[in-house]
């Protein structure tokens, strides 16, 4: 017998209060800690995936379309840019390097790039099995889409039209895949990348069909350079320093749009944290409740087992046994609390983000550092450690003597 | 065992005065002090048991001056030499039987001995209920598990506060006798106070408030 064994009985004697505090507490905990985890994924997803990208090019629209298209890949692109006005961009000297992509088709809900092989340098990718793309029709999987969709190097598909999975639309031209890379936690890991002549293939073919069907042969077919497109131009600088200038440039002079992902970015990240900042204070308010809860509990079993405390004061337990008891009923209660509310967020926000993100966007979730689930434990601990002080002061005002004298 | 001097006590300021007569106890000599409801025999009682601190006058318990010791001096002096009887409440509802004898050991810091827990409450009669909930129990029941709760850890001064006022004459013989015989086989000096004349006759010294 201990004081530890008598506080567990004492929580035994009263099980719907316990688990009615328990629950509470475990709520705010599951929010607060989803929460958090929601926001680091969300943010270290936006710093990983900017990788060197300084700008991005593409046609007139919003710039944080433009951004969360061609960055993130997860908008529509605002359009298309001709691909030899970008790459006169590229010559100019204070840029380092850069990088066309192109999109315009999916396969079963995954986006196709096409892209130089540069593409996957920004996101340091490597090769898992295979090798990189040589040819038009030839493609190299991120790991997520390999792994979800169980293809492997050698297979062949056929790609829908658009950036949704469709079976209406769907293209005649085979593509081969002939790598895999290895996971990476960024964007790519769900991207199928190709090079730019596959996607200009593709839709050339059947422009021509089109064409013939509709009988419009009057219409000039120009010769290809000139009027290929690309979604977009991702610019890596020499210096910082261009940044200041270089945008301004590209939007007052031509009829192509540079846009600063950093700075969108963070703007998206802005607005979005409003909403996260609203739930975390919602959950915060539900960690008070579930603190007042186990204070409402905890007093009112100090004081109505007086006389259970008295009888232990005239058995020789010291007034700091007696508060030790009651803090460990709060401490079992959290600790308890804190179990099932990080098994919920472990098992909830899997289920949760399965739900609502589609099937290419399920590695967006990160494990929230070991730091940040202690800061919060200590915070809980903390909460309810005040708590259950409050509820310790009959104790320690306590006169026994009265309240022996009307145990009758 | 119990020596007593010039004992007052107030609960405030503008209270009446309790002076309490002088009480001179031999080891396992026993004390009946009556008196009727109100004239301050639970304050006593308190005030022998350490719970409260007299205004004036000094309390020797086994030749220790109570009165000067501190908090958890006290706390530990009272766990452990000191048994207390009450009327009616007895042991902590969150625990079974055993548990509360197993936990007044711990409090009074003495070894948990089974056999002897065991060899007590089959005395008591109170053996088959070992593992029960306290409040399953009967108020005869309790009574007893109150006078184990009492004794189990040898104490030299056992004091019972109304043990018997709200028994029936036949519980109220069983638990006098059984007060006196523990008090006997724990070598103790029993105190007990009441307005219940029917215990008169086991006690030799009777003070009268």
């Amino acid at each position: 017998m201990n004081i530890w064994k008598i506080s567990i009985q004492n929580i035994k004697t009263k099980p719907l209060y316990t688990f009615l505090s328990i629950c509470i507490l475990a709520l705010s905990i599951t929010l607060l800690l989803g929460i958090e985890q929601l926001k680091h994924s969300f943010k270290n997803q936006i710093e990983t995936n900017l990788g060197k990208i300084d700008l991005v090019i593409g046609a007139k629209g919003s710039p944080l379309q433009l951004v969360l298209a061609s960055v993130l890949h997860l908008d529509n692109p605002t359009g298309n840019i001709s691909y030899s006005e970008a790459k006169k961009i590229g010559k100019n000297p204070r840029i380092k390097s850069v990088v066309p992509i192109s999109y315009g088709d999916n396969y079963k809900g995954f986006r196709i790039v096409g892209t130089t092989n540069d593409f996957q340098k920004i996101y340091q990718a490597e090769l898992e099995t295979g090798r990189h793309v040589e040819k038009s029709m030839e493609v190299v999987l991120g790991a997520t889409v390999a792994k979800t969709l169980n293809i492997k190097e050698g297979d062949t598909f056929l790609s829908s039209h658009g950036l949704v999975e469709n079976s209406v639309d769907v293209h005649a031209d085979e593509l081969t895949v002939v790598g895999i890379l290895k996971p990476t936690q960024k964007v790519i890991d769900r991207l199928i990348v190709t090079n730019l002549e596959s996607v200009w293939d593709v839709h050339h073919h059947e422009e021509e069909v089109d064409e013939n069907q509709t009988e419009h042969h009057h219409h000039h077919y120009e010769t290809a350079e000139e009027e290929k497109e690309i979604t977009s131009l991702l610019v890596t600088f020499k210096s910082p320093r261009a940044l200041l200038t270089f945008p301004i440039k590209i939007n007052e002079s031509t009829n192509m749009l540079a846009a600063l992902p950093k700075y969108e970015l963070h703007k998206l990240y802005e607005y979005t944290s409003v909403g996260f900042q609203t739930i975390s204070w919602i959950a915060y308010l539900i960690l008070v409740m579930s603190c007042l809860t186990i204070f409402i509990s905890l007093y009112k079993m100090v004081k109505e087992r007086a006389f259970d405390l008295a009888i232990l004061r005239t058995y020789g337990a010291s007034n700091f046994q007696l508060i030790k008891m009651v803090l460990y009923e709060g401490v079992l209660i959290a600790f308890l609390a804190f179990a099932l509310g990080f098994l919920l967020v472990k098992i909830g926000l899997n289920y949760v983000v399965d739900f609502i993100a589609s099937k290419s966007q399920r590695n967006i979730l990160q494990e929230l550092p070991f730091q940040e689930v202690l800061h919060l434990g200590g915070l809980v601990l903390l909460m309810v450690i005040f708590s259950a002080t409050l509820a310790l002061y009959p104790i320690i005002k306590m006169n026994i003597s009265t309240i022996l004298s009307h145990e009758k | 065992m119990v020596q007593t001097r010039n004992l007052t006590f107030q609960y405030k300021k503008k209270d009446a005065m309790f002076r309490f007569p002088d009480i001179s106890l031999e080891k396992q000599e026993h004390l009946l002090i009556l008196g009727a409801s109100g004239i301050g025999k639970t304050t006593l009682l308190h005030l022998l048991a350490g719970v409260l601190q007299p205004s004036s006058g000094i309390i020797f318990i086994n030749e220790e001056d109570v009165t000067t010791l501190h908090q958890r001096k006290l706390d530990q002096f009272r766990g452990q030499n000191i048994g207390l009887v009450f009327q009616k409440k007895h042991a902590i509802t969150s625990l079974n039987v055993l548990e509360n004898l197993q936990a007044r050991l711990y409090c009074s810091k003495k070894p948990v001995n089974q056999n002897k827990i065991d060899a007590l409450l089959s005395q008591l009669d109170l053996l088959q209920h070992k593992t029960s909930k306290i409040n399953a129990l009967s108020e005869g029941q309790l009574q007893r598990l109150g006078i184990a709760l009492a004794v189990i850890h040898q104490p030299q001064l056992i004091l019972a506060d109304e043990p018997t006022s709200s028994l029936d004459d036949k519980n109220c013989k069983k638990v006098i006798e059984l007060l006196i015989k523990q008090a006997a086989q724990t070598e103790a000096s029993l105190i007990v106070i009441t307005h219940d004349h029917r215990i008169k006759s086991y006690f030799q010294n009777t003070i009268t408030l």
